[in-house]
């Protein structure tokens, strides 16, 4: 059922050498290729046939849902609406991600939009990784969007990665948080070539004790391009901290705004923000230690983008 | 093992009249490092000890003059090549990465991967705690820590020569101690050359010979009961004869 291809493509996007266990979803060439449900997870196309509902039953702990998108037909663009579900006080780690197999002069594209409801006191780990590869000169672009919103006490941890291949992302990505809630988002983006990278963030902090810390890594190589912008807006007694670092290299060139906006006396916003080559000290260390530059350089890279 | 002949280092200073006037930190060095030796390198602020050091390392290129270690003329190798060739450097102000262990930097060190060599690694550094192994070598970590681990990786590449530059900033008075110990007991297992560019007497008093360095040259080189004199010149101003004067128009040599 799968072929080499996809099952690199899935390797690349969601570590799977094969059909997962429990629950999953695998979309290919904007069609669906398999499902499975659990005793706790259940999947199901949404009404208009545009994309799958993700149900997590309350109180589910310790399992886990892979939704892969793979795309290797030329000249198509697909666009999909997923809604996540996410019952009180379940624990569970959601992995997504779109993988891109070029093989034309035809450009292939994703657009996945994500929404998440996560009940109070929930638990979620989402991990979305972005891949493209081939031969063929089509331009690959995944324009991802994400809202999220988080019930009372929910917590919710992403890990936003796309390394290698993607010509163009532009990124959205929303949350609402409500009291006691907690919301972490680290992404990470290496863009080589002419790639363009553009990541938009709007994070509300609603909720009393609500808290936001959101990373951003960037690698701009080559002619790429990457904008980052981010802003935490702070509506209740909260804290909220944006941390963005870009490595430039070569011609590349970086824009990041982080922005906060305290509608309330209590909130705590910080945000640190720095663009520049790799520092001269990292790699005389590593240097030192017998590492050619080249090899110095790839290591302090794949360090920041770990 | 270490030869330095007629070694200068030169920056752009700043722009005179004429424009692009060449400042020089490092005036003609000659000097040689017996193998096995522990050598202390201090000197007032600003003339030229880390300079020297990081000429040595390869991390400042030489304005003129050669470098020969083991009779291999190194002066125009990488610092990588020479830490291939044996020389190990600890930097006084350590970097500090992102994402990147102190397990990972051991391994870059000496390619071990295996626990329980680097659990023998540490507990021949003695200074790490093994719970540090899994830190990541970021700005989280506190000065001392990090000068630790610099330490720790400098050791762990077995060197022929290591150089500390200013091994005990940021360090507790209780680990300077076991420091020294460490660096002599290195010195004394492993035959490692030992150079420590510092202003701190234990260390002075742990070396074989004293290298006094002024204005860019050695102005002193032998034991430090010889030294102390002129440390304690140098320490203070005194307006001594040397100065020319014995008042507020005396001539500073310094």
């Amino acid at each position: 059922m799968l072929d080499a291809l996809d099952k690199e493509l899935l390797k690349a996007v969601a570590d799977l050498e094969d059909i997962p266990k429990g629950a999953y979803n695998i979309r290919k060439n904007g069609k669906l290729l398999t499902r499975a449900n659990s005793a706790n997870i259940s999947i199901d196309s949404n009404a208009d046939g545009t994309g799958i509902v993700v149900a997590i039953a309350p109180g589910t702990v310790n399992e886990s849902v892979h939704i892969p998108v793979i795309l290797s037909q030329a000249g198509l663009y697909d666009v999909v609406y997923n809604s996540f579900l996410i019952g009180e006080n379940a624990d569970v780690t959601i992995v997504a991600g779109c993988g891109i197999h070029c093989g034309t002069e035809s450009p292939e594209g994703h657009a996945g939009i994500h929404e998440f409801r996560v009940g109070r006191g929930a638990r979620v780990k989402y991990v979305e990784k972005h891949y493209a590869a081939g031969k063929g000169s089509g331009k690959r672009s995944l324009n991802p969007t994400t809202k999220v919103f988080l019930e009372e006490g929910a917590q919710v941890e992403m890990e936003l990665t796309q390394i290698g291949g993607v010509d163009e992302a532009d990124r959205l990505n929303e949350a609402t948080l409500e009291a006691s809630s907690m919301l972490m988002i680290m992404e990470r983006v290496l863009t080589e070539k002419g790639q363009t990278a553009i990541s938009r963030n709007d994070i509300k902090l609603a909720g009393t004790d609500s808290r936001a810390n959101m990373i951003s890594r960037s690698v701009i190589k080559g002619d790429s391009k990457q904008n980052f912008y981010a802003t935490i807006e702070a509506l209740a007694k909260c804290f909220g901290h944006i941390e963005c670092d870009a490595i430039i290299m070569d011609n590349g060139t970086n824009e990041t705004i982080p922005a906060l906006k305290a509608m309330h006396p209590d909130a705590e916003l910080t945000h640190e923000a720095s663009i520049g080559k790799i520092a001269n000290e990292q790699l005389m260390k590593l240097m030192s230690l017998g590492l050619s530059y080249d090899d110095a350089v790839n290591r302090i890279i794949q360090g920041f983008l770990k | 093992m270490l030869e330095l002949r007629n070694l200068h280092f030169a920056v752009d200073g700043d722009d005179g009249p004429e424009g692009g006037e060449k400042r020089e930190i490092i005036r003609g060095i000659n000097f040689t490092f017996e193998k096995g030796k522990f050598y202390a390198i201090t000197g007032p602020n600003g003339s030229g000890k880390t300079t020297l050091a990081k000429l040595i390392m390869g991390i400042n290129p030489a304005s003129s003059g050669s470098i020969l270690f083991d009779g291999q003329d190194i002066t125009n190798l990488s610092i990588t090549d020479r830490a291939k060739a044996g020389i190990a450097y600890s930097f006084q102000h350590p970097a500090r990465f992102k994402g990147i262990t102190f397990r990972e930097l051991l391994n870059l060190a000496t390619g071990i991967e295996e626990e329980e060599q680097l659990v023998s690694l540490l507990m021949r550094v003695g200074i790490c705690p093994l719970d540090f192994l899994d830190k990541i070598v970021d700005a989280k970590l506190s000065g001392g820590e990090i000068k630790k681990i610099e330490l720790a990786t400098t050791i762990a590449r077995n060197p022929k020569l290591a150089i500390y530059d200013e091994p005990d900033t940021g360090i507790d008075l209780w680990t300077i101690g076991p420091m020294v110990d460490l660096l002599k007991r290195e010195q004394k297992n492993y035959g490692t050359t030992t150079i420590v560019v510092s202003h701190n007497k234990v260390f002075l008093e742990a070396a074989d010979e004293i290298l006094i360095i002024n204005g860019g040259r050695i102005v002193f080189k032998g034991v430090l009961g010889e030294a102390m004199n002129l440390l304690n010149d140098m320490s203070i101003c005194n307006f001594k004869s040397c100065c020319e004067g014995d008042d507020q128009n005396a001539r500073c040599f310094r």
